[in-house]
């Protein structure tokens, strides 16, 4: 009898979260009617972009890696895709699965040598590697087509219709932020948090820090690779910039922004930037000072970010 | 590889290496040639010298430093221009311009990053990045887009006959500033009271700070120091180069890789290792040209694999 | 997991509430509407002041028309966007501007990269992209579709054949070496400034070609291995901008200007060079392609247009405001003559246009959408009517130094 008690209070705390979710879950699948086409076409970067920077912070918000690197992996995905589809004119499935599985490949090379080191050093080596992997895209012309990018990449004519294209992402996208959620729940996303917290006592207790960090590296690799695949298909093309430090920086910025400590941080950082930078250009030319000074103020006053901030406000109202 | 189209329309290749038909290496051109990549590496060094500073003491790596360094050179065309006619102009911006940077950075360092020490690293990258985007918006607001030049003061104007070369006075100046700058830090660092402050910080902020050191104080000064290397670099070089943007964000890369192949922190290691990767760029033209865009990264590597923390860092 | 949730929904509701209030209703009257035109280029950041310039050219066009009543009675609208110089960026401004801000044309960028990226969107967005700054080739080549039109030189005379011709009609020399920035713009020009002038000057070798990272300002150490390198003449392969000033201050301390000939295709380019004065370093001598050249141009419209520029922007003229100026009238003809703005029927009007400009009579080759631009060149020097340093005694190549229809559809294949 207690039990069932038990168990119908758990259920009572539960149904109005579950009301809420599937309210947002209508909401998403009802998108395409309820917005215009430029709308939808951001809405997907943004999906994309909300994959990359979960991924981003499996590392950042739960391990305690600050990489900048992401761009580099995120792009190798981009072009793996990209190469597969426009110089060797595989179907669109292989040409998608082979992009995490390279990301994750590449990303256990660099990850490898970068976790030997630590915090600065750590950094530095992430930020050297994502110059490598954006040189070599720049200057590979046969193979990547150097600074020109790849355009025109023949992708299934599915994609044509934008609606098609947003249900695609949206369904991959969902997945694969499930997916981040179930890692960073389960005991292995609990030893990355304690390692954040404090590395030398996890290590103490006779866990090997530098796998972990490693497996952190590798999947946060495979998920950037998805994301920047998704980007290619969705854009038909791929670019070096993808692997420039400074858009790095960029999903730096959105994970801050949204908040690194909470899940949904990265997804709402997104959110918020894409639509500040599209009021901010809209308006004036001097975009960068303004974002400079925002990107000031979040580090000075709102540290855990959006989510954080608002996060706090509502616990103070229980 | 690439294709191009030769005349017929049929694709023909490049050659990959043409023969090199230069003349060939002699000892004359060969210590010519050393010379240029010592002058390299100095030019390097002193722009990355202040990075190794600040980082040295305050533990802070300052993606604005290339921004600083960029601000210097701006300023350094602003006075020369606006005192134009007056003899010795460069000089007085030699003088003037690294007092600003430093002032800047005095600032920056009491008002912004004196918030955030111990926090985590995050924040201080981002913290300077949102710098970058700062000062090279105003940059671009108050000196506008097009490109700046500032001439070579007298007495350095001409060249100099060395190794069958015309070798420009201007460069055997900045060797000579390069050397300076690396002795000039070493003494005060090394051999000052100041210095010994300096040094007793870094060793370990919380004893100095027990032993009634000022270290909030030391802190500022070490970056208003770093900032004002960062100003001095950026005031030297506009009369063998330009003044323009974007010099921000190539200038911070080439500093991450001296200062990582000399060891984070040790001014003699990135002073080492700028006058390596020099000398590598120099005679890499002769021997592996195709190679050129690559030698910072894969010495970088190198040293990387051999010795992790860096040629004259410390393992942490 | 409350607080993902919340916070979410909360988002998501606003974000639905922005989008609604940003669906804007379609206007009716269609004979009222302006002629909306996209304009992309770079205006922040390092390049920012070509796309300021080829935006000062079109604003200046656009008054022009505007005050002698408009197309077809409409008024023209420019739409300025700022693409970052990053493809990315410029590819999301053009779908925001077809989509959303509903444009009739497309034009601009200063990046290959990003004309590519929008030359490809145009296509599948059917809508008219005139390119008036971009340089590859392979725009109007390999890369081609009907949408695109070049309004512009291209990489193939100005920085490979007519320095070439240019070349081998003055000093004919017969051992060169070569120096450009190591990306796809420096090793094109190489390419075929090599095909040319080796097949004008049989006997002459390119005895090595040296190259740098793109951005590099310190050439100190290829300066002295080119000073010891026995050539007659150095070539230099897009290498431009602040890049160029600072080789060309290097140089002109090693003395490099007065040991070899020196071939230096952007020495012509206004942007660079107008802060240097009498006295300061500068190409001395140096042989040099221009796009612009408006202190050779003896037509009143010119001059007027020079003026007019430099009012509004505060500097001299870019070819890139030359080449958008061109551009609308151009649009402005084939809407005219086709009384409509449809690109089906614009694209029939244009292909073989010829263009009635203060440059010339320039036929729009209707193969490759490319308008014959001339390249002019000259030896660098100061003459008293200018401040900086210029092309003086120059000639002009036309057609010569664009690719053979031929050669194009070679490579097309």
């Amino acid at each position: 009898m207690e039990e069932i008690k038990d168990k119908l209070e758990l259920l009572r705390g539960r149904i109005p979260r579950a009301i809420l979710f599937a309210i947002f879950c209508a909401f998403m699948i009802a998108l395409p009617a309820l917005i215009g086409k430029s709308w939808l076409n951001i809405t997907v970067e943004m999906l994309i972009m909300a994959l990359a920077a979960c991924s981003l912070n499996l590392m950042l918000g739960y391990t305690g890696m600050v990489s900048f690197g992401p761009a580099g992996l995120y792009a190798v995905g981009a072009y793996t895709t990209g190469i597969l589809l426009a110089k060797l004119g595989t179907g669109i499935v292989p040409a998608m699965i082979a992009a995490p599985i390279m990301a994750a490949i590449v990303g256990w090379g660099v990850g490898w040598i970068c976790v030997r080191r630590t915090q600065v050093y750590f950094a530095l080596l992430t930020l050297a590697f994502a110059q490598i992997i954006w040189t070599i895209i720049f200057e590979w012309y046969p193979v990547t087509g150097g600074d020109d990018g790849l355009v025109s990449i023949p992708t299934p004519d599915f994609f044509f219709s934008i609606t098609n294209s947003y249900y695609f992402c949206l369904v991959l996208v969902a997945s694969c932020i499930y997916a981040i959620w179930r890692i960073v729940n389960s005991p292995f996303g609990g030893t990355l948090q304690a390692i954040r917290e404090n590395p030398g006592r996890v290590e103490f207790i006779g866990v090997n820090v530098k796998r972990y960090q490693l497996a952190a590296f590798v999947l946060s690799s495979l998920f950037l690779g998805v994301a920047g695949s998704l980007y290619c298909v969705f854009s038909g093309s791929a670019f070096p910039d993808y692997a420039h430090w400074t858009k790095s920086t960029d999903m730096l910025v959105i994970c801050l922004l949204g908040g690194i400590y909470n899940f949904s941080g990265p997804i709402v950082g997104t959110a918020v930037y894409t639509i500040l930078i599209k009021t901010i250009s809209k308006h004036t030319m001097q975009w960068n000072l303004i974002l400079g000074v925002i990107v000031v103020l979040l580090v000075l006053l709102m540290r855990n970010g959006v989510v954080g901030f608002l996060s706090q406000k509502l616990s103070r109202h229980r | 590889m690439n294709t191009v189209q030769g005349i017929s329309g049929e694709p023909t290749r490049l050659p990959c290496e043409t023969d090199s038909e230069v003349n060939p290496m002699t000892l004359e051109a060969a210590l010519g040639q050393m010379l240029s990549g010592i002058s390299l590496g100095m030019v390097w060094f002193l722009i990355a010298a202040g990075l190794s500073i600040i980082f040295g003491t305050l533990k802070v790596l300052n993606l604005a430093h290339g921004s600083i360094y960029m601000l210097g050179g701006f300023l350094c065309y602003h006075i020369t221009s606006t005192l134009s006619p007056t003899p010795g102009v460069f000089w007085i911006a030699l003088i003037v311009a690294p007092l600003l940077t430093a002032t800047v950075g005095g600032f920056v360092e009491v008002l912004l990053l004196r918030r955030i020490y111990g926090q985590d690293m995050i924040y201080q990258y981002i913290l300077t990045f949102g710098l970058i985007l700062i000062i090279g918006e105003v940059c671009k607001l108050v000196w506008g887009v097009g490109y700046n030049t500032v001439a070579a003061p007298w007495p350095f104007q001409d060249a100099v006959s060395l190794f069958g070369l015309a070798f420009p006075r201007y460069n055997l100046f900045l060797i000579g500033m390069g050397i300076l700058v690396f002795v000039g830090l070493r003494a005060l660092i090394g051999a000052t009271g100041l210095g010994g402050i300096i040094r007793a910080v870094t060793h370990n902020r919380e004893v100095a700070s027990a032993l009634g050191i000022n270290v909030p104080v030391v802190y500022t000064g070490v970056f208003m120091l770093g900032c004002w290397l960062a100003g001095l670099a950026g005031a030297l070089m506009p009369p063998m180069s330009v003044v323009a943007l974007g010099a921000d964000l190539s200038v911070i890369i080439d500093c991450f890789i001296i200062v990582v192949i000399g060891g984070l922190g040790s001014l003699p290691g990135a002073f080492l290792g700028a006058i390596i990767l020099g000398l590598t760029t120099a005679f890499g033209l002769y021997i592996i040209p195709k190679l050129a865009v690559a030698f910072g990264f894969i010495l970088m590597i190198i040293v990387l694999i051999i010795r992790p923390w860096g040629l004259m860092g410390e393992p942490d | 997991m409350r607080n993902l949730v919340k916070t979410v929904t909360f988002l998501a509701l606003g974000f639905a509430l922005v989008a609604a209030m940003s669906v804007s209703p379609t206007t009716a009257i269609a004979d009222k509407k302006p002629i909306k035109i996209g304009f992309i280029h770079s205006m922040s950041g390092a390049m920012s002041m070509y796309g300021i310039s080829a935006e000062a050219g079109t604003k200046i066009a656009v008054k022009e028309v505007n005050g002698a009543g408009g197309v077809l009675g409409r008024e023209l609208k420019l739409i300025t966007r700022d693409d970052k110089l990053n493809a990315e960026t410029g590819l999301r401004e053009a779908k925001d501007l077809v989509l959303t801000e509903e444009v009739d044309f497309l034009m601009g960028t200063i990046s290959s990269a990003v004309a590519l990226a929008i030359s490809d969107y145009a296509q599948k967005a059917k809508k008219i992209f005139v390119v008036n700054i971009s340089q590859s080739s392979q725009i109007t080549e390999e890369k081609w579709n009907p949408y695109v039109f070049r309004i512009n030189t291209n990489a193939v005379p100005y920085w490979g054949y007519a320095p070439a011709i240019a070349a081998a009609k003055t000093w004919m020399p017969k051992k060169i070496i070569s120096l450009g920035f190591d990306y796809e713009c420096g090793k094109n020009s190489l390419a075929a400034f090599k095909e040319k002038y080796l097949q004008l000057a049989p006997d002459a070798k390119i005895i090595d070609e040296l190259w740098a990272p793109l951005g590099t300002t310190d050439f100190t150490a290829h300066i002295s291995k080119i000073a010891n390198s026995g050539a007659d003449a150095l070539f230099l392969a897009c290498i431009y901008g602040g890049g160029e000033i600072a080789f060309t201050k290097q140089a002109y301390a090693f003395g490099l200007y007065d040991k070899m000939k020196m071939i230096q295709p952007c020495a012509g380019d206004v942007e660079t060079w107008s802060d240097v004065k009498q006295g300061d370093p500068y190409p001395k001598g140096a042989l040099a392609t221009c796009r612009y050249p408006f202190w050779a141009i003896d037509n009143p419209k010119s001059k007027a247009f020079v003026q007019e520029h430099k009012k509004m922007v505060g500097f001299w003229p870019s070819y890139g405001a030359m080449n958008a100026y061109v551009t609308i009238y151009a649009l402005k003809n084939a809407i005219e003559k086709t009384n409509s703005v449809d690109p089906q029927k614009l694209i029939k009007a244009l292909e073989g246009m010829e263009l009635d400009t203060f440059i010339g009579k320039i036929l729009l080759r209707a193969e490759d959408h490319q308008a014959m631009m001339p390249n002019w060149y000259g030896a660098i020097a100061f003459t008293p009517d200018l401040t900086f340093p210029h092309t003086v005694d120059v000639q002009m190549i036309g057609e010569e130094g664009y690719h053979t229809i031929e050669q194009i559809k070679k490579l097309r294949k």
